[in-house]
């Protein structure tokens, strides 16, 4: 009994001079708590998740009959497309698109309608001056969208001179089919049947959140043992009868308690202010939260048993943050790797935690609970490969297996012959 | 190089043959000593000349290469918690929190050895109040300045009141108030019955142990008590003469306890004897019968440095030539160490 209490008071030894420490450096303390809410707060009010439409020139064809407003054909492409100008010279056009002065050309062919009145196929060239693939897509899909919409104008222009021809041959009875009908027989009524709405700063949120419970914690505990290492208190531990269990869970609850303390402020924000919504209440994202701040403490503090030096850690960190960045899903989409980059996502705990975090909030139930599994299993893993690395820093080659050293914790002691 | 061990029943701490390898080169070799309980060994030398190494072994955190050690009776590299409760480290430099106060550093190192939050207060008040602490105890330690840095150090070492203290160069840098009011400190534990190995560069600090070892190169030069060092030197206590005119050494061929006679200058003589007390009257009855007037005639107490320096040089004399007899030289010595 008299073991297990020392043992306690070890444990508690490190949580209080973690929080003392970190107490003492108001710095530290408001860039915990302030930076990732004015992060959460510039994300939120800043981000609109609206594209600036595409500046474009129309090129028409001399003696077209098509309009001449540039507003007709941005209303066939609305919100994609800002028509600048609509004018009849090919070239003049192209040299405007490679200065970058617009960003789309579209030059409509001269006999549209007469190449379809003889049965063949016209061309409209399109043409586009983009070097960011993600904008490269977007000008695809807005040409796509102005093109559909220019042929159904076309054919609605074909449609009402056959229309007129019938009534001609077969009477005034064939009118109850329009042009628009026959141009566009379909349209689509469209239903959004998830739990919340679909809004860029919802659906960002969760993932912000995970990013930033992760990198708290990482930055946190990155530093931790690195200056125990270098400045000596590592050789005070080695002689003292403190075991690598000890000193881990202490500096675990200490981080512990920062980390919670810093995401419940980031995440009360995130609800209250920012009106994101939380349809599964608060019991299961505190649960990840829980469980991912245990695998962002286990990156920080293996980091900081393995860098030889506060800026290789501070380094480490930043890795781990850039790869978060690029891997985890919060960019670019897990399933657009190829596998063995997914790999390298799913080892990312915040990769999960963005996964569990949106569909408990914003859906109410988890699709993918497996991945709660995996984010208690990269913790814990962290922890032992932690642990095993701490242990033999503490043993160095003197001390022998620290294995009779935790025996007391759980019971039976082995006494010494001095005793 | 063994030494015969000091005459103890029981020792506090013991090495028996311990040598000590890194990369092939000896950083300590075949050093064997005994520390009887309630005294101060101080282990002296130059740095790199092992010292560092040897409380590293004794604390468990370096394996020998060969030979025993024991602390308390137990191997080091088997200690129990028991066993480490029993004993405290001092490390070389200041190892604390500099963002804790010197009450909360020493409240830390009490927790690290179990004792909890309402039983640790007294014990924390006594060990500040020994290194003469407690009125600073609630500034910062990187406030404190590095006298205060080391004391407090010593506190934290002496917090759970151990029975054996390892202490590595506890005065280093510091000034020579200073170093003085850090023995004081020591010897006062000491008198409590604690068994203390410290090292140290300052030769002159030999005067407050009971015990001195001298190491240099790895080696084990001399293990005495500081008076016994000196004679150690020398073959004796050392008698200066002064005589009013030139006087041959020859003089005091045939008086009793005069092992032998050096002549520094003409009119000086520097005689070795068993016993400075008794000889001393001889030799000025020897000298006047001679016709010869005593100017001066005093013991000499030659300074740790003069002895360090005698019995480091003497010692790798005996080296060069074994080495030379072998035709092995010595550069199988570590001219850095780890401890450095």
């Amino acid at each position: 009994m008299r073991d297990v209490w020392r043992s306690l008071v070890r444990v508690t030894s490190f949580l209080g001079k973690e929080l003392r420490e970190t107490a003492r450096r108001p710095g530290i303390l408001a860039t915990l708590v302030l930076g990732p809410f004015l992060v959460m707060l510039l994300f939120g009010l800043g981000y609109t998740g609206v594209r600036k439409p595409f500046s474009t020139q129309i090129v028409l064809p001399a003696n077209s009959e098509l309009p001449n407003e540039p507003d007709f054909y941005e209303g066939l492409a609305p919100g994609r497309v800002d028509v600048v100008e609509v004018s009849t010279d090919p070239q003049a056009a192209e040299q405007r698109l490679r200065d970058r002065a617009v960003d789309l050309v579209v030059v409509v062919p001269a006999n549209a309608s007469e190449q379809l009145r003889q049965g063949k196929q016209a061309e409209i060239v399109v043409a586009w001056n983009q070097v960011d693939p993600i904008y490269d897509q977007l000008a695809g899909l807005a040409v796509s969208t102005m093109v559909s919409a220019i042929n159904t104008e076309i054919i609605k222009q074909v449609a009402a001179e056959g229309i007129d021809i019938a009534e001609t041959e077969m009477g005034p009875e064939i009118t109850n089919v329009s042009p628009e009908l026959i141009a566009q027989p379909t349209t689509a009524k469209t239903t959004n049947v998830a739990p919340s709405s679909a809004s860029v700063l919802n659906f960002f949120a969760p993932a912000v959140l995970a990013l930033v419970i992760q990198h708290l914690a990482v930055t946190l505990s990155a530093l931790s043992m690195v200056r125990e290492r270098l400045s000596g208190q590592m050789d005070l531990f080695r002689v003292a009868p403190v075991s690598a269990i000890e000193v881990l869970s202490g500096k675990y609850l200490a981080y512990a308690l920062l980390s919670l303390f810093a995401t419940a402020a980031v995440g009360a924000a995130m609800i209250y202010l920012l009106n994101v919504p939380l349809i599964s209440g608060f019991l299961l994202p505190i649960g990840i939260i829980l469980l991912l701040t245990f695998a962002g403490l286990g990156i920080g503090i293996l980091i900081s048993l393995v860098a030889d030096s506060e800026r290789m850690a501070v380094q480490l960190a930043m890795l781990v943050l850039v790869a978060s960045v690029f891997f985890s899903g919060f960019v670019l989409p897990v399933e657009d790797f190829i596998g063995p980059v997914q790999a390298v996502s799913y080892v990312l705990p915040v990769t999960h935690a963005i996964a569990l975090l949106q569909d408990s909030m914003l859906r109410g139930q988890l699709f993918e609970p497996w991945m709660l599994l995996a984010l208690a299993g990269i913790g814990l893993g962290l922890y032992f490969l932690s642990l095993f690395r701490l242990s033999a820093l503490l043993r160095g080659e003197g001390r022998q297996s620290r294995r009779r050293r935790l025996v007391p914790i759980f019971g039976s002691r082995q006494p010494s012959p001095s005793e | 190089m063994t030494i015969a061990s000091l005459p103890s029943a029981e020792a506090a701490i013991s090495l028996e043959g311990v040598s000590r390898q890194f990369d092939g080169l000896w950083a300590v070799r075949d050093l064997t000593m005994d520390v009887p309980p309630g005294s101060i060994l101080g282990l002296i030398g130059p740095s790199g000349s092992g010292k560092t190494t040897t409380i590293r072994m004794l604390t468990g955190t370096l394996m020998p290469t060969a030979g025993t050690l024991r602390v308390l009776g137990q191997e080091p590299s088997s200690f129990s918690i028991r066993d480490r409760e029993r004993i405290a480290y001092m490390p070389q430099s200041f190892s604390l929190y500099p963002d804790l106060t010197a009450h909360e550093n020493v409240g830390f190192v009490a927790a690290l050895y179990g004792f909890s939050w309402f039983g640790r207060e007294k014990r924390i008040k006594r060990a500040l109040g020994m290194v003469d602490m407690w009125d600073k105890r609630n500034r910062m330690a990187r406030n404190l300045s590095g006298g205060e840095q080391r004391r407090l150090d010593l506190a934290c070492a002496i917090v759970h009141e151990p029975s054996v203290l390892f202490v590595d160069e506890p005065t280093a840098g510091l000034d020579p108030m200073l170093r003085q009011s850090i023995w004081q400190e020591l010897r006062a534990m000491r008198d409590e019955g604690r068994t203390m190995l410290i090292t140290t560069q300052y030769v002159g600090e030999a005067d407050y142990c009971d015990n001195v070892a001298l190491l240099a190169d790895g080696e084990l030069v001399t293990l005495a008590p500081p008076e016994g060092l000196r004679r150690s030197v020398f073959g004796g206590d050392v008698i200066h003469v002064e005589a009013d005119r030139a006087v041959e050494p020859g003089v005091l061929v045939g008086v009793a306890e005069v092992t032998s006679v050096r002549q520094p200058a003409p009119h000086q003589l520097e005689v070795v004897v068993d016993d400075a007390g008794a000889a001393s009257p001889r030799i000025a009855e020897a000298l006047k019968a001679a016709g010869i007037g005593v100017q001066l005639l005093q013991e000499y107490q030659p300074s740790f440095d003069e002895v360090f320096t005698q019995l480091v040089s003497r010692q790798r004399e005996a080296n060069g030539n074994a080495a030379n007899a072998t035709g092995n030289g010595n550069g199988n010595r570590k001219e850095q160490t780890p401890d450095a």
